[in-house]
C-alpha cells in the first residue's frame, strides 16, 4: 500500500530562524483554523431562528396588532418567512407598499440583529425577544393619509382619447386569479379590470403588483399609456387633503436598459393641471408631491390622472397614490 | 524521495476512490431532482440514442435527413457525453440497470467525476508525492458544489475530468513523446465534451515557452537532455483533435464548416443571465471581475483554500520565472521540477478563473464554469497539506516512531473535516451552500449572493406535495422544467396525478424558486390569489429557498373537507 509519508519529512532541521519559526506557526495555525471552521459551521447553523420562534413572535404580534399597523421582516430575505407565520396581517397592500404614510404602528421581526431602514431614527415603543426573533414596535403619529386613489380604483372611470374625444373604458368583472404568469411576462393581468382596447392586451387599467427597478414590490394602478394622448383616470368627489402624493415606476425588465422614451403622468384637480411627472428609465419608483388644496380645508374634488407617452412600447407604467393632510416627520425620512 | 514509482498499486487506490465515490453518488442522486439543463440532455440522449439504434438496425440512419432528426436538438453543446448518456440510457432500456431511469442519464457523468478523483491522485503522487496526490483527490471530492454537479447529467464534471486529463498528457509528455498521442487524443475528447476545452491550448503553450527555455538554456550549458522540447502534444493536438471532436458529432458530418461556425458563434454571442451578487441583480456586461474569485473563497472549504494558497506560497519560487529568480528571489530550497509542474497546475488553476472574471463574460453558472480550475486547487491543497504534515513532523520530533506514522492520517482527517462536514450539509442543496468565508447560507443571504438556479431544489417538495394533494392536482413549477417535472415522475417519486400546470394562476399550488429576480413571480401570484401568504416555505438554514403559495379555491377545497386535511407543516 503505498504511504502517506511526505518527502520533506526527510529533509533535515534547518536553523530555526525566527521567520521560520513563524512560518512553522502560520502552518500549525492551519490545523486550528479547520477546528475554527467546524465549530463555527456549526455556530452558524445553532443560531438560525427555528419556526417555533417565528411562530410565537406571531402569535403575540397577532394579538397585539391593529388596523394600520405595518409588519416587515429583516433581514429583507426573511420577508417569506414571516408572510409565512403572520400573512393574514400583511395585505398584498402592505407587501407592496410605496411609503409609510397609511400605518400607526410598524411591528418588525428582526433577525441576527438586522435593523429596518424604514422605521423612524430612535428607539422603538416596545421592544421583546423569542428566542432568535426579536421582535421591535414603533408608535408613529396618527397617519395623514385622507383618500387613497389606488385602494378606490375600481370607483373611478377610465376613458382613452382617440382623436381629441375621450372613449370610456368598460370594467369587466373576471373570475379566476388572472392572464399571464411566469418570468419575464411582467404583472399579472388581473381577472377584473378595466379594458380599453381588446385589440391591444395590454390596454387595461386596474390594481396588481409591480416589480420596480429594484426589484421591490410595487402595489398599484396599471395604466400602460396608448400613445400620445392621454388614457385617462377620473377620481369623483375625492376628499383632496392638502397635498397628493403620486408614485409611479416601470416593470423592471421594461426600465432597465435605459433605452426608451419617458413617460408623462399628468395629474389634474377640478380641471387645472397640479402636478406633471416626466418619468424617465432608470428612476425606479419615483415620487411626486403636488399641493391639492393650501388651506388644508375639507374640499373634495374631481382628480384625474392622464397617461400618455409619445412611443408607448413597452411602457408599462404603475401608479399608486394618495391624498394626505400634511406630512409626519416620519414619512418624510 | 519517493521509495517506489507510482505503479499499479496507485492505480488501484485511485479506482478505489473512483468506486467508492460513485458508490456514494448513485444512493444520493435520489435526492435531487433534475435540474433545467440535465432535463434537456435527457431529451437530447433520448434523441441519440434513437439514432444509435438505428444505426445498429441499419436504417439509413446515415443520411443527412436522420443525422439531422437525431442530432439537431441541442446542438450548440458537443455530443460526447450526451452519447454516453444515450448508451447509458439504452442499456437502462434493454437491460433495467438502474433503480430509477435519471440515474441512468446521470451515470455516465457520475463515473468522470469518479474517475476525475483517480486522476488527480495520480497526478499528484507523479508531480510531487503520493501524499499531496492522496489528499488533493479527497480535498476535491469534498467539494461542496462539484459534488453536487457531479450527479448530473450535464458537462461541468466531465469536461472538468478532460481538461485535467489532456493537461496530466501533455505534462507526461514533456518526458515521454508518445504521451503526446494520448494528449492528441483525450484533446479531441475534450472539445466532444465542451467548449471549455477551447483555450486549453494557450494554456498549455504559455507553460510550454518556459519548459522550453529552461530546456534550451540547460541544452546550451551542455547539461544532458532531460525533457522532449520538441511540441509534438501541439502537433497531436492540432491535427487529432478536431478530427477526433468531428468524428464523434455526426450533426458536423455534413455542412461542418457552416454548423461549426454556428456553434462558435453560439458561444461567442451568448445570451446574458440575471446573477445576484452582493444584493445587486446583474444582467448584462459589465460583470465584475471578483465574482469567480469571490465566489471561489465564498463556496470552497475555508481549510482546503488555505491550504492550496499556502501550496502555492510554498511553490512561489518554482513559479517565478527563471529570469527573474535571480534577482528577486535568488535562495531558497524550493526549485522547479524539469517539468515546472508548478507552473502548468497555476496556469491550469487561473485560466478558467479568468476567463470569467472577464466583464464581458457571462456569469449565469454559479461557480460550475470554472471548475476546471478546482482539480489544481486542490493539487496545490494537496503540496499545502504535505508541507503542513512535514513541518510537524520535524518541528516536534516524537521519539515514538508509531506516533509519526500517524501524523499525516491525523492532519488529514482533522483538515478535512470541514469539507466533510459542508459537503454533506449541502446536500441537497448544494448551489444555495456557502461556507466560512460568507458566513454560512444565513451570512451568504444577508450578502445578496445568488441562492440557487436551475430549479431543482423542486425535489425537495416531493413529500409535500403528496401529503397535500392525495387525490392529485396541480402546481405551477416556476423554475423547473416540464422535463425535470415528468422524470420525477418517471422514476416513481411523484404520482402521476400531480400535474405541472401551465397556468399560474389555475394552479392549485404555485411555486416561486427564490432567485433575486423571480420575485417578479411571487408578486404576480399575490395578484393572482390576492393574497401574500406562502403556505409554506422551504428553507435551508433559515433561509428561504422555495416559496409555495396555495391557490384560494383549493384551500376552500382543503378546509371544506376536514377529513381528507392534512396540514401538518
Amino acid at each position: 500500500m503505498p504511504t502517506l509519508v511526505t518527502t520533506e519529512a526527510a529533509e533535515g532541521v534547518a536553523p530555526r530562524t525566527t521567520l521560520r519559526r513563524l512560518l512553522t506557526y502560520a502552518w500549525a495555525a492551519i490545523l486550528l483554523f479547520s477546528v475554527v471552521e467546524v465549530v463555527t459551521h456549526y455556530v452558524i447553523r445553532s443560531r438560525v431562528a427555528p419556526m417555533s420562534d417565528w411562530r410565537a413572535a406571531a402569535s403575540f404580534v397577532r394579538q397585539e396588532s391593529r388596523p394600520r399597523d405595518l409588519m416587515l421582516a429583516v433581514p429583507l430575505w426573511a420577508d417569506p418567512i414571516l408572510r409565512e407565520v403572520i400573512g393574514d396581517r400583511i395585505s398584498v397592500e402592505d407587501a407592496g407598499r410605496s411609503d409609510i404614510a397609511r400605518y400607526d404602528r410598524i411591528w418588525v421581526f428582526s433577525i441576527r440583529g438586522a435593523e429596518s431602514d424604514e422605521v423612524p431614527h430612535r428607539a422603538p415603543n416596545f421592544t421583546r425577544e423569542f428566542g432568535g426573533v426579536k421582535v421591535m414596535r414603533w408608535d408613529l403619529p396618527p397617519s395623514r393619509v385622507v383618500y387613497d386613489l389606488t385602494a378606490h380604483i375600481r370607483d373611478a372611470e377610465v376613458s382613452i382619447f382617440e382623436n381629441g374625444v375621450a372613449r370610456p373604458c368598460p370594467f369587466r368583472q373576471g373570475s379566476g386569479g388572472g392572464d399571464g404568469g411566469g418570468l419575464s411576462t411582467g404583472v399579472l393581468t388581473p381577472a377584473s379590470r378595466f379594458i380599453c382596447d381588446p385589440g391591444r392586451p395590454w390596454l387595461w387599467v386596474a390594481q396588481t403588483v409591480n416589480e420596480d427597478l429594484d426589484l421591490m414590490p410595487r402595489y398599484c394602478v396599471w395604466q400602460h399609456p396608448a400613445g400620445r394622448e392621454a388614457i385617462r383616470v377620473t377620481f369623483r368627489d375625492v376628499p383632496l387633503g392638502t397635498r397628493l402624493v403620486l408614485y409611479g415606476d416601470i416593470f423592471s425588465e421594461h426600465e432597465r436598459m435605459l433605452e426608451r422614451g419617458p413617460v408623462d403622468a399628468v395629474v389634474r384637480v377640478n380641471g387645472n393641471e397640479v402636478g406633471h411627472m416626466v418619468h424617465r428609465d432608470g428612476d425606479s419608483w419615483k415620487r411626486m408631491e403636488v399641493v391639492t388644496s393650501p388651506d388644508g380645508s375639507n374640499a373634495t374634488g374631481e382628480v384625474t390622472i392622464d397617461l400618455s407617452a409619445a412611443d408607448p412600447h413597452l411602457r408599462t407604467f404603475c401608479w399608486a397614490a394618495t391624498t394626505r393632510n400634511g406630512e409626519r416627520s416620519e414619512d418624510a425620512q | 524521495m519517493m521509495a517506489r514509482p507510482v505503479g499499479w498499486r496507485d492505480h488501484l487506490l485511485g479506482l478505489a476512490l473512483c468506486v467508492a465515490y460513485v458508490a456514494i453518488l448513485i444512493p444520493t442522486a435520489n435526492d435531487l431532482a433534475m435540474s433545467r439543463d440535465e432535463s434537456f440532455y435527457v431529451d437530447a440522449a433520448q434523441r441519440y440514442g434513437q439514432w444509435f439504434e438505428d444505426l445498429l438496425t441499419g436504417e439509413h440512419a446515415r443520411t443527412p435527413e436522420r443525422i439531422d432528426a437525431g442530432w439537431s436538438y441541442n446542438s450548440e453543446h458537443p455530443p460526447l457525453f450526451k452519447s454516453l448518456f444515450a448508451f447509458s440510457w439504452l442499456a437502462q432500456k434493454h437491460f433495467h440497470v438502474f433503480e430509477h431511469d435519471s440515474t441512468s442519464f446521470r451515470f455516465p457523468g457520475m463515473v468522470s467525476a469518479g474517475l476525475l478523483l483517480w486522476l488527480i491522485y495520480i497526478f499528484g503522487a507523479r508531480a510531487k508525492s503520493r501524499t499531496v496526490g492522496a489528499f488533493a483527490a479527497l480535498a476535491y471530492a469534498l467539494l461542496p458544489r462539484p459534488f453536487y454537479h457531479s450527479h448530473l447529467d450535464c458537462f461541468d464534471v466531465p469536461i472538468t475530468l478532460m481538461l485535467t486529463l489532456v493537461t496530466y498528457c501533455y505534462w507526461r509528455s514533456l518526458e515521454k513523446p508518445w504521451w503526446a498521442l494520448w494528449t492528441g487524443v483525450t484533446y479531441g475528447l475534450a472539445l466532444a465534451t465542451k467548449h471549455n476545452s477551447w483555450l486549453l491550448p494557450a494554456v498549455l503553450f504559455i507553460h510550454y515557452v518556459f519548459f522550453a527555455s529552461a530546456e534550451w538554456r540547460s541544452r546550451k550549458e551542455g547539461k544532458p537532455r532531460m525533457g522532449v522540447l520538441a511540441p509534438w502534444w501541439l502537433l497531436a493536438m492540432v491535427v487529432m483533435g478536431p478530427p477526433i471532436a468531428v468524428g464523434l458529432w455526426p450533426w458536423l458530418w455534413h455542412d461542418t464548416f457552416g454548423r461549426v461556425n454556428n456553434y462558435v458563434s453560439f458561444h461567442m454571442h451568448h445570451d446574458y443571465y440575471n446573477m445576484e451578487y452582493f444584493g445587486r441583480n446583474y444582467f448584462r456586461p459589465p460583470f465584475p471581475i471578483s465574482y469567480p474569485f469571490v465566489m471561489t473563497l465564498f463556496t470552497v472549504p475555508a481549510t482546503t483554500m488555505l491550504l492550496a494558497l499556502g501550496g502555492i506560497g510554498r511553490q512561489l519560487r518554482a513559479i517565478v520565472p527563471e529570469i527573474l529568480q535571480k534577482r528577486v528571489w535568488p535562495y531558497g530550497k524550493i526549485v522547479a521540477d524539469l517539468r515546472r509542474t508548478d507552473i502548468l497546475w497555476l496556469g491550469a488553476m487561473m485560466e478558467p478563473i479568468l476567463v470569467i472574471a472577464l466583464p464581458s463574460t457571462p456569469i449565469f453558472g454559479g461557480t460550475k464554469h470554472w471548475f476546471p480550475a478546482y482539480p489544481f486547487l486542490a493539487l496545490f491543497a494537496g503540496v499545502g497539506f504535505a508541507r503542513l504534515v512535514s513541518v510537524l513532523q520535524e518541528y516536534w520530533p516524537t521519539r515514538a516512531a508509531r506516533v509519526a506514522v500517524v501524523v499525516p492520517y491525523l492532519c488529514g482527517a482533522l483538515t478535512l473535516a470541514p469539507a466533510l462536514i459542508e459537503t454533506a450539509h449541502s446536500h441537497p442543496f448544494a448551489l444555495s451552500h456557502y461556507g466560512f468565508f460568507a458566513g454560512g447560507v444565513p451570512g451568504a443571504a444577508d450578502h445578496g449572493m445568488n441562492r440557487q438556479f436551475w430549479g431543482f431544489t423542486t425535489g425537495s417538495l416531493v413529500d409535500f406535495f403528496k401529503r397535500e394533494m392525495p387525490q392529485g392536482g396541480s402546481v405551477w413549477i416556476c423554475d423547473t422544467t416540464w422535463g425535470a417535472w415528468q422524470m420525477l415522475q418517471r422514476d416513481g417519486k411523484l404520482p402521476n396525478n400531480i400535474r405541472a400546470s401551465s397556468s399560474l394562476a389555475n394552479a392549485d399550488f404555485v411555486l416561486v424558486h427564490y432567485e433575486r429576480h423571480f420575485v417578479e413571480v411571487d408578486f404576480q401570484a399575490w395578484v393572482a390569489f390576492n393574497d401574500a401568504t406562502p403556505y409554506y416555505v422551504l428553507k435551508y438554514d433559515g433561509v428561504p429557498i422555495i416559496t409555495v403559495y396555495e391557490n384560494p379555491r383549493h384551500r376552500r377545497a382543503r378546509e371544506n373537507a376536514p377529513s381528507s386535511r392534512i396540514n401538518s407543516r
